[in-house]
Parts: structure tokens; sequence; C-alpha cells
């Protein structure tokens, strides 16, 4: 764990970006030794992903670069561009965030790889696939003389990211900036990269510049941490040592908004009622592509099997899971958007399939929904009063004015300023577009919120709020909140009794303790261990000191 | 094999349309008001003489009788009979299908060059002078009616300085490159552009997806990412752009067919629907029906062939 420095390899002296006359990064000065990881921590807006493109000079046109970045010996702010493309994928390479849209969708995974290498090392062909094949055996690709032909749309995300990395680090770069490189992967995917990515920094001594929004991930891997806020350097030092006893108020503000320190007021909830509120029973929901030839249904993709849970009144259940779980079609049987391939969902005891006519409205009025990406489950062209107000006025309970005028009582709810009441969308932040969200749930007064990744799209500190809020709704008005969410420690602080799914089946059900304490099943022992975990690390690199 | 299984998949599919191709080009000859029989025969005719040719026909039976006898027709290849010149239709179309075929693959091979050269060029000098002039252009190109612009250039280049025949097909590969040259411009005139924004403005958002941000990462230079990343991902959606054009082309290029006196299809048509000459214009129907859909499966062949995501 403990990398041995050598030597300096990266030096950034005053680096400032400026974007026409808004600066985004201020006079931002570190270092990086040889084998060493360096991890970039901030928020949105930190200008973390700004100071690690202009590393390579990968900046849009219209960004002007001020200061120095000395790389072995040589200030990369005074190359050319053609002796900038040099040092571009063979000294330093890059991997980015989204695999998806980083990899042409038209070439091959080996393609990807093998460009590099023709390129800077001039090799045949034949050379570079034999190559690629290796260098992707390297990033732990299964079978890589098939996956060497595939295109990425045949591979899983963890699989384009591990070519991704791979088609990094064919050329043996020195170093490699990492620009949040496991935000859009699942835990068990993440902790396989960041497992790599120890690995070539181990064997091959790469050097790693490691971006990240996630204090957890970064404490994990990172040797030396940089904290930055709105384009500056607040704090910077060992990773340990700044995670454990941080002297910079935002620093300890980012530590303390980590859910798993995060603390929550207690709820007091009302006697447990006879029966649940919500029983679901061997749901089962699939959906399939229609055939050409009526009748034959082909491509059926089985979304839910068989699942088995019930919701009591005024608990908070958490719904867990990887993307394809599951998760999120339990979540939209209950609002009744998809319809069951078999079993039925109660409410109160009624089956809600047979709900019609007005009665379905009231139910959906009981039952609402929050979404994971606040701007854009908001109607970009109407006032933030107005898209709380519109559900009211919609239901018919209450007239224009009346439901005006509610709206803003609700905006005090959720703790939004009323001077946001008639802007737009687009004018307010991620976080207070879904306290609008929120406050678009409560107006008609629900009994049961669904949260489908709610916080997943906000900066931790946002976070933290947003939790807060959800807490004090909570109790304030008895809700019922199903939490859906890919993010244990929020989940564990969260919620009462966890459900994980997985593959489109209910693998685990317990109160929040038991799940975590004592899991049963291999699969949820598998996803504790991946996610990382604060304080785990913490205490690993505190029994490593002694 | 995977690609032969689709394609056999994809051709079961037609069926349903051709059988309602079908249907359409069989009732358009019962709907229409007029009675072919009499047009046959003139209007003096006898009832009896009527009657006789209806039952000669066919026409006194049932209708899906008659429509199973013209579908058994039409897969032997009958198409029926022109009233007016007294051919096969089919015979008829296979006459007047050379010229105008000859005419679309000139169209193409004008436009597709010049398009892909005008989108790269304006593309890459995004917002500077050559593209503004480019775009210009391509507007000015797209707003000048097709009948207007043909009948100025085949007055100027033809009749002015006698430099292209105003009229007919030619003779001879030469020839026929000759006589279309004016129909085949002014055809262009319009489809360059269209095609040309389409393809620049998929060019412009391609090269600034994230994957040519990654090529750039590896030191990969601008040329490079250009051709091999940016343009391959470009030429779908303008590839079939260019499918509906080219199968609106086979049934529209009557203005510049009839300006030109080129005898193609477009010309065929006219004539047909002004004589009510029935059995052509159903004959033609079925024909640019089917040749649309060629058209348009060839495309969907080759997107798949360009693109791995593309399922036939």
């Amino acid at each position: 764990m403990i990398a041995r420095p050598k030597a300096r390899l990266l030096h950034v002296e005053n680096l400032s970006i400026a974007f026409g006359s808004m600066p985004v990064v201020k006079n931002v000065s570190f270092a990086l030794d040889e084998g060493e990881i360096l991890g970039l921590v901030g928020e949105s807006g930190s200008g973390k992903s700004i100071t690690c493109r202009s590393l390579l000079g990968l900046l849009p046109r219209n960004a002007s670069v001020g200061g120095k970045i000395g790389f072995e010996g040589r200030d990369l702010l005074g190359l050319s561009s053609e002796e900038m493309r040099t040092i571009r994928g063979r000294d330093i390479s890059m991997v980015f965030q989204n695999p998806s849209s980083h990899l042409d969708p038209l070439m091959t995974l080996g393609g990807h790889v093998m460009e590099p290498l023709r390129h800077h090392f001039g090799q045949t062909s034949k050379e570079a696939r034999q190559n690629a094949i290796d260098v992707l055996r390297s990033v732990q690709i299964n079978e890589p003389e098939r996956r060497v032909d595939a295109y990425p749309h045949e591979l899983s995300g963890g699989m384009k990211q591990r070519g991704m990395i791979g088609s990094a680090t064919a050329s043996r770069p020195r170093l490699l900036l990492a620009d949040e490189p496991t935000t859009a992967l699942d835990v068990t995917v993440q902790a396989r990269i960041l497992e790599l990515m120890r690995e070539l920094n181990r064997s091959h001594g790469l050097s790693i510049v490691f971006v990240s929004h996630d204090l957890a991930v970064v404490a994990e891997l990172c040797h030396r941490v940089v904290v930055m806020r709105h384009g500056e350097i607040v704090e910077e030092g060992p990773a340990r040592e700044i995670l454990r006893s941080p002297r910079h108020e935002y620093t300890k503000l980012l530590i303390d908004s980590q859910p798993s320190s995060l603390a929550l007021p207690p709820i007091v909830r009302k006697h447990k009622a006879e029966t649940p509120l919500i029983e679901v029973e061997r749901l089962s929901i699939t959906y399939s592509k229609p055939s050409v030839l009526p009748g034959i249904r082909k491509d059926a993709v089985c979304a839910l099997q068989e699942a088995s849970l019930t919701v009591e009144a005024g608990e908070s259940l958490g719904i867990v899971g990887e993307s394809g779980s599951g998760k999120s079609t339990i979540a939209r049987a209950i609002m009744r958007l998809v319809e069951p391939s078999g079993g039925e969902i109660r409410f109160r005891g009624r089956n809600i399939a047979t709900i019609r006519g007005a009665e379905l409205a009231v139910y959906r009025r009981k039952v609402q929904m929050v979404f994971q990406n606040p701007f854009d489950s908001l109607n970009p062209r109407m006032r933030i009063v107005e898209t709380i107000a519109e559900p009211m006025v919609r239901h018919g309970l209450a007239t224009r004015a009346q439901a005006l005028e509610r709206a803003r009582g609700l905006m005090r709810q959720v703790e939004l300023p009323l001077e946001l009441a008639d802007r737009k969308p687009r004018q307010l932040s991620g976080g207070q577009c879904q306290r609008v969200g929120i406050a678009r749930a409560l107006a008609l007064d629900p009994e049961v919120l669904i949260a489908d990744e709610v916080t997943s799209a906000l900066d931790v500190t946002i976070q933290a709020q947003i939790l807060r809020l959800l807490q004090r709704l909570r109790s304030e008005r008895h809700l019922t909140v199903i939490y859906i969410s890919h993010d244990l420690s929020v989940v564990r602080k969260f919620c009462d009794r966890i459900a994980v799914f997985r593959a489109a089946r209910l693998v685990e059900l317990g109160s929040a303790e038991a799940v975590f304490e004592r899991p049963q099943e291999s699969y949820t022992r598998l996803l504790l261990e991946s996610a990382p975990r604060f304080e785990r690390t913490l205490e690993l690199a505190g029994a490593s000191d002694e | 094999m995977p690609f032969l299984f689709a394609l056999g998949q994809r051709l079961l599919q037609l069926i349903p349309v051709l059988i309602g191709i079908s249907v359409v080009s069989f009732l358009l000859v019962q709907l229409s008001p007029g009675d072919p029989i009499r047009l046959l025969l003139g209007d003096r005719a006898t009832a009896e003489a009527v009657a006789q040719l209806r039952e000669q026909y066919g026409f006194d039976r049932p209708l899906i009788v008659q429509y199973f006898s013209y579908v058994s027709n039409v897969l032997q290849g009958d198409l029926g009979r022109s009233i007016r010149y007294q051919l096969p239709v089919e015979s008829l179309i296979l006459d007047f299908l050379p010229p105008t075929l000859f005419l679309i693959g000139y169209v193409v091979a004008i436009s597709v060059p010049t398009t892909v050269v005008l989108a790269i060029v304006s593309a890459r000098c995004r917002d500077r002078w050559p593209d503004h002039l480019i775009r210009a252009a391509a507007i000015l190109g797209m707003t000048i009616p097709v009948f207007w612009l043909a009948l100025m250039m085949s007055r100027l280049f033809g009749v002015e300085l006698g430099w292209f025949p105003v009229s007919g097909y030619g003779d001879g590969f030469v020839g026929h490159l000759h006589h279309l040259f004016l129909p085949a411009i002014s055809t262009s005139t319009w489809l360059i552009p269209l095609l040309l924004r389409n393809l620049r403005a998929a060019l412009i958002n391609e090269s600034e997806s994230d994957y040519v941000t990654a090529s750039r990462s590896k030191g990969l230079g601008e040329g490079y990412i250009f051709r091999r990343h940016v343009l391959v991902n470009s030429v779908l959606p303008t590839l079939n752009l260019l499918g509906v054009m080219i199968a609106f082309l086979i049934g529209s290029s009557v203005v510049v067919e009839i300006i030109y006196a080129v005898p193609g299809l477009g010309t065929l048509m006219v004539s047909a629907v002004l004589g009510r000459d029935y059995y052509v214009i159903q004959g033609l129907t079925l024909f640019y029906a089917i040749a649309t859909v060629i058209v348009t499966l060839t495309i969907d062949i080759l997107s798949a062939m360009i693109d791995p995501r593309v399922k036939l």
C-alpha cells in the first residue's frame, strides 16, 4: 500500500484556467511522485475535472490556461500541439467517466486498444492485434481472443471500462489520468476496477491522478489527496491524515456529509398497524417486444421474478440492487405504471390491478414518486410554483389560486426560499430542483413516497441535506417511504428495512441492521464488501500505521 | 449466417407490405371514376358490346375473384394492357425505365461526392467564411424551384449557347451522359443542399462527442480522428436520407423529364394520367411501390453493414 516515492513526475504550479472572463481554476499547485496515486476530490464545479483535462491539453478552445505543468522536466503548457500529441497516449493517458460514450460505437474493443500502439510505435496491425489481446488480458478481460473483436454495445459497462483502461495503458504510459472512472458503474464492478488500478500501480509502477467526487473511493485507493472547491485547493496531504483529521472546514463538511457519518434525527413511529400498507405477492413482470407475427412474443425480458415483500405504514423500506436488478421495476409496478405478468400488489388489502376510475385517481394521489434526475423530471418552461401547484389543479383538489398558495406553503416545507417561486428549473441548482420534485410529490398529500435514486445525481453535501429533509418530512407527515438506491451506505442510514435485489430476483429482505451486520446471502455480502466504506478504510489505514 | 437469416426474416416481413400494395393498386382502377370499358370502346359503343367486353375482361365477376386473378396475373408478370399504346404495361414500363434509372444514377453520382466534400469543408471550417459560403449557396439551391431552374438552364445552355441538347435521351453511354446532364444538374441542385445540411449537422455533432475527446487523449492526429471516427459515425443518417430521396426521385422525376423531354417513367406517368390509361397507372403504382421497398431494404442492409448495432 505504501509506495516508496522515487522521483517527481508531475509538478503543477499556479495553474489557472478561465473560460472567457470566468475563472474556473485559480492558482492551483500540486505535485505527483512516480508510483503515486493522487486523489483529486471535490464536488461539481470544483474544477477537478478541468484541472485533470488541462494536464493533457484537452480543454475546449475558448479556455485560457496560465501557470506551469512540469512533466519530466518539460513544461507541457509550452509545447506545440504536435509535441503534445506525442505525449498523449504514450507518456500520459486518460480514462473517462462514461465508457459507453467514450468508445466509438463502430470500432471494436481491439481497435481502440490497437490505435495508440499503431500510432505511437508504428506497429503493424498484426503485431498490434497480438499486443491488444495481451493488454486486454492484463486488464482482466475474460477470453481476450474473442473480446478483441467485440463492439462496445456487446459488452457490459465494467468490461467497456476495462477496455478503456486497456487502451489508455497499452503503450505503458508513466501517468494515468482517471476522471471519475467508476462513477457510472455498479459497486461490485467499481470494486474490481479499483482493484485493477491498484494492481497496475503496483506491478507497473503506474502513477495515477484519480479524480472523484466520492471520498470513500478516494480514501480506499489514493496515497495522497487534494481537496478542491470553487477552483481552489483547500487542503492537501496524505490520504489517511486528511480523512482522519481534516483541518479545513470544507473537508470536515465533506466527511460529515458521508452517509455513513451522517447524523439523522430519530423517527417516532406510531404503533404498528394490523395489516401492512402494501403487500407485494409473487410479483413477476416481463417486458417483451411485439413480434411481426401476432401471437408470438420474442425477446421477452424478465424484469422481476416472483418477488414478495410488504411495506408497513410509516416505515422506510430500502430497495437496493445494481443496474438491471429490477429495483426500479417494482416501484413502477407499485405506481401501476407497468402491468404485472404474474402475482399481485395489494394496497390496504386491495389488489391495485382491480382499482378503476375515480378510485384509481385516489390511489395515484396516495402513492407519489420522486425521480432520479432533478432537471429532466421538471418541465423547463414552467415556473417552480406552477410545477408544484400543477398536480393539485390536475386532480381538481384546488382552484388555481388556492393551489398556488399551497405550493408556496410546500416550498417552505421543503426549505426552498420563496424568491425562487417564479424562476424556471434551469435557474436552480440540482439540490433545489430535487426539493421541487419532492414538494410536487407532497402536493397531493400522499401516504407513500417512492424515491428512485433521488440523491445519486447530487453532490454529497447536497445529498446530506436532502436526506435530512426526507427524514424530517417522514416524521412530520407520517410518510411511508420506499427508497430505491444503489448506494448501500445511504440506505443503511435512511431505511428501517432493506430488500436486496439481484438479476430480477429478491435475494434478501430484513431489517437494516440484520442485512448489514448478518447478511445471509453471498450476494449481499459481496455487495457490502464491494462498497467503498469510509470508516473501514480509515480503520485499515489506522491498523497499518501501528 | 445470422445475416442471411435476418435478411430472410426481413423479406418475410415484406409479404404483408406487398399484399397492401397490391390491394391499393388493384382498387385504384376499381374505385376511380369512369369506366375503363367505356374508355376503351368510346362513348358510342352499344350496351351489348360493353357487356360483352366486360365479361371478357372479367369485370362482371365478384371483386374478390377479380383481385385474385389480378394478383395471379401480376405474379406471372402480366400487368394488363395499355389502352392508349395497345402494348403490355410491363413492356411499356421496361421501355421507359432506362432513362429514369440512368438519370437517378447520374444524380447520385453527382450529388454524393459533392455533398461529402462540401459537408466536410463546411464542418471543418465551421463558422468561418467557407462554411458561410457553402451554407448560403445551399439555401439558394433549396429555394430555387426545380421547374424554373430547369427551364432557365435549358434556355441558356441548350438554346442560347447550344452546349447541351434540350431533349431526348441520346445514344450510347456518352450520349446519355450528354443528354441527361442538364436534368441531372437541375435535380442535384436541390438534392445536394438537403443531404449537405444533414451531413454537416451530423459531422459537427459527432466531432463534439466524447469518443473524439478520448481519441485525442490517445495522441491520435485530428485528420485520422476525423476520417476514422467522425466521418464513419456521421454517414448513417445521411445514407438513410439518401435512400428516401432516391425512392422519391423514382416517382418524382416528372418535372425534369417533362421539361427536358426525357422518355422516362415520369413522362409515361403523365401521359397515362392525362389519357386515363388506367392499367398503366396501376402498373406504375405497383412498380413505384416495389422500387421504394427495394431501395429501403438496400439502405437498411448497407446500414447494418456499417453499424454493428443496427439489426435488419
